[in-house]
């Protein structure tokens, strides 16, 4: 096998030159992007390169989805385009995951996250919350036959929840009276509510609006219960200029009700018009 | 049938299409450099020298005890915020299915390698072939041939590996899927089906012929 | 025997793997045409010597020369020598991914250079003499064990070599199929070519042979016309050897 010792010498030689052609191109058209990748920019460098950059969800519908044109829609994408209009620069739409988008910011692929993120004090150690545009608590749906409309109503019956849920949580800790019929999965518990299994099923507001909207028969009777969740812009821990920015700009916009009117654009037609807006849209980022 | 009209509403087609010339695209890229580099580990693991064995070991080892997801996230996150160097989402996809798949690669090369009986080489030399001539002629093609199923297989499992880089803004036909199934979820609730039927159906008509031309190669060899 | 040019001279060969003594000062010569029958219990010695004599293993003392040429391991000018040394293994080892005719023609193509019609002539016609000229574009997996080893043979032949090695070219058949392969041998003895023949098949070394060499633990113990050492051995070593080929109740 003194031949295949041969042969590999040469493979190991041409794979080293490979190695290092490899590294020497990639570092070299990489750095052409932002003038230090990897760190953060602040508003003035964001301006100067005529170029925003802002993750958001491509498959949340309503906060963040693509439609059938192949176009950015949703909550956050209306305030997203508002956000590069201001600045005065072009808008980049970058299609984060929930369990990327902390990554996103710490290494700086994006200047703002606007993808549905729920502040808690976990990530707020990660990445820099600014003022909250929305909020979302538990909402309770039932049949139209029988409208649970104050929490209080489930006690002795059962409620139908998704296990590891806030909803599950909440309900096991006030409300011991009222019977918890957990599922692993969003289809299994609605099927289970449509089958008459449980009087009704909790589970984020923004979650049960959407859905009884598109099922007759249904009808959320409490559109908000339990701790109120705000869902905030995030950028990268430590970027005080452009978080700074979006502070301001979320103040300046609630002299227009602009998420009113972001609402009316993106969510009023995946929640009808019966829900109060003011338990979802926060304006000038007061709760 | 309710639901199938989601997939000819606007561009979606078009986008399916789109996205699944994304995964190829990642796929071939990252099978070609897979098979390449994966020559080089597989003769290294060959050669006699415990240490470089070792260090081909170690590496396929690693590989197959990481998972891909993590390797992803230490290629696209991980050397931004160790060096500062900025890949974008496909260079760091083809960068972690190269990394993956040429220690595949590596590990059927040698196998393939090992597997050609010593009397294969010493019927060659003892007709009087040349070394070079011993291997262009006996060992190369009998390996190729052994390598050709694997490498195949290897293909497929890339294909739907591939479906992770979305977790890196990358998005692939997959991803294309659970847009359009999202953005219709409301007035289409069993969009759903439809839609991975379509995609099943694309991956069908890519994977199909690949597996008719293998079952050619390797019958036309006289298996 | 009448003197004749030796093909094959063995010098005080020597052939160890680690410490173990393989091969302990052996020395043999094979003239032309003879055909030498080298027998002799598991182990002793006989493939071992006859992988040196093609260099396919490194020796540690002595010489094996092939028309006065030294045979050397490792040495560029072995491959010179290799084409005129024909060699069948006990192992099936057709190249599987070769038709019966590529198998064949690759050596006198690629090696000796030949012109390709003149080679595919002669390939049938060999075929034809060991009964499988319908099977030139089967490929190996297609053909029984007795074919396979028939073709390996026609594969040797074609480069005209000198001398052919057979090693214990019948030991991994089925038993019907021992006997074809065997005639082919037998054929080929009767045409004038030298072989030096390793065999467990007593009858056929009887019928085959010039001259048979008993070896064991790496010395030639016996040398004998066959006649001779199949029915009256001198040493008690190969009586007791060929003791153990025969059964009574």
């Amino acid at each position: 096998m003194n031949a295949l010792k041969k042969i590999a010498s040469v493979f190991a030689a041409a794979a080293m030159a490979l190695t290092f052609a490899g590294c020497a191109g990639s570092g070299s058209s990489s750095d052409s992007g932002s003038a230090a990748a990897g760190s953060f920019r602040t508003v003035d460098e964001i301006k100067s390169s005529g170029k925003v950059m802002i993750g958001v969800f491509s498959d949340k519908n309503p906060f963040g989805y693509v439609d059938n044109e192949g176009k950015f829609q949703g909550y956050d994408v209306y305030f997203a385009e508002r956000i590069a209009k201001d600045l005065g620069v072009e808008l980049e739409l970058v299609p984060v995951e929930a369990a990327s988008r902390v990554e996103f910011l710490e290494t700086a692929k994006v200047d703002i996250i606007l993808a549905n993120f729920t502040v808690t004090e976990e990530r707020k150690e990660k990445v820099d919350f600014a003022l909250p545009y929305m909020k979302v608590a538990l909402g309770v749906v039932s049949p139209d036959s029988a409208v649970i409309t104050d929490a209080s109503q489930l006690n002795g019956k059962t409620l139908i929840v998704v296990k590891g849920t806030t909803a599950e949580t909440y309900f096991t800790d006030n409300y011991p009276d009222v019977k918890l019929q957990k599922y692993d999965e969003y289809n299994e518990a609605y099927s289970a509510l449509q089958d008459g299994r449980g009087d009704a099923f909790s589970t984020d507001n923004t979650e049960v609006l959407a859905w009884a909207m598109s099922n007759p028969g249904f009808t959320v009777g409490v559109e908000s219960l339990g701790s109120l969740d705000a869902i905030a812009p995030a950028v990268t821990k430590g970027n005080e200029s452009l978080l700074n920015w979006i502070n301001d700009e979320i103040k300046a916009l609630a002299k227009e009700q602009f998420f009113h009117a972001d609402y009316d654009a993106t969510l009023a037609s995946v929640y009808g018009d019966s829900v109060d807006k003011d338990k979802l849209v926060v304006e000038g980022g007061e709760m | 049938m309710q639901g199938i009209e989601v997939l000819f509403m606007g561009n979606n087609m078009l986008r399916l299409w789109g996205g699944l010339w994304v995964t190829l695209r990642l796929s071939l890229i990252s099978i070609g450099l897979s098979l390449f580099i994966g020559l080089f580990v597989g003769a290294f693991m060959l050669v006699k020298n415990p240490i470089v064995k070792a260090i081909c070991r170690v590496y396929i080892e690693i590989v197959r005890i990481m998972p891909q997801l993590v390797w992803l996230f230490i290629i696209f996150f991980g050397i931004t915020k160790l060096t500062g160097i900025d890949l974008d989402g496909e260079t760091a996809a083809v960068i972690m299915l190269t990394i993956w798949g040429a220690s595949e690669v590596g590990d059927l090369v040698r196998a393939a390698f090992s597997s050609i009986p010593s009397h294969q080489f010493e019927s060659g030399l003892s007709l009087g072939l040349s070394r070079v001539q011993l291997y262009v002629y006996i060992i190369f093609p009998q390996a190729v041939r052994g390598l050709v199923p694997d490498v195949i297989n290897l293909s497929t499992r890339m294909i739907k590996t591939t479906a992770l880089v979305s977790l890196i803004g990358v998005t692939e036909v997959l991803k294309v899927g659970k847009q359009i199934i999202d953005a219709n979820r409301f007035e289409y609730p069993n969009a759903a089906l439809w839609v991975y039927a379509a995609i099943f159906l694309m991956y069908f008509i890519i994977c199909f012929p690949l597996s008719l031309l293998s079952r050619k190669l390797t019958k036309k060899r006289g298996e | 025997m009448t003197m004749e040019e030796h093909i094959i001279d063995i010098e005080h060969l020597t052939k160890k793997f680690g410490d173990n003594v393989i091969i302990s000062d052996l020395s043999l010569s094979v003239s032309q045409g003879e055909v030498v029958v080298l027998i002799g219990p598991s182990g002793c010695g006989k493939s071992t010597l006859l992988r040196c004599i093609n260099g396919l293993e490194p020796v540690q003392g002595g010489s094996v020369k092939l028309h006065g040429e030294p045979v050397e391991h490792g040495k560029s000018s072995l491959y010179n020598i290799r084409q005129k040394i024909g060699m069948v293994f006990q192992s099936y080892d057709l190249f599987p991914h070769m038709t019966v005719m590529k198998n064949v023609t690759l050596a006198p193509l690629k090696v000796q250079g030949r012109n390709k019609d003149e080679v595919t002539g002669q390939a049938m016609e060999l075929l034809g003499r060991v009964g499988l000229a319908d099977k030139a574009d089967a490929y190996p997996s297609e053909l029984s064990g007795g074919q396979k080893q028939r073709v390996a043979i026609v594969r040797s032949l074609i480069m005209n070599p000198d001398i052919m090695l057979l090693d214990e070219i019948t030991a991994a058949l089925d038993p019907e199929m021992v006997h074809e392969v065997l005639n082919v041998v037998l054929d080929l003895a009767k045409g004038g070519t030298t072989m030096m023949i390793v065999t467990h098949e007593m009858a056929f070394a009887e019928a085959v042979a010039d001259r048979v060499i008993f070896l064991d633990g790496g010395v030639i113990v016996e040398e004998d016309a066959p006649e001779v050492f199949f029915h009256s051995p001198k040493t008690e070593r190969a009586q007791r050897f060929l003791k153990t080929f025969t059964y009574s109740k």
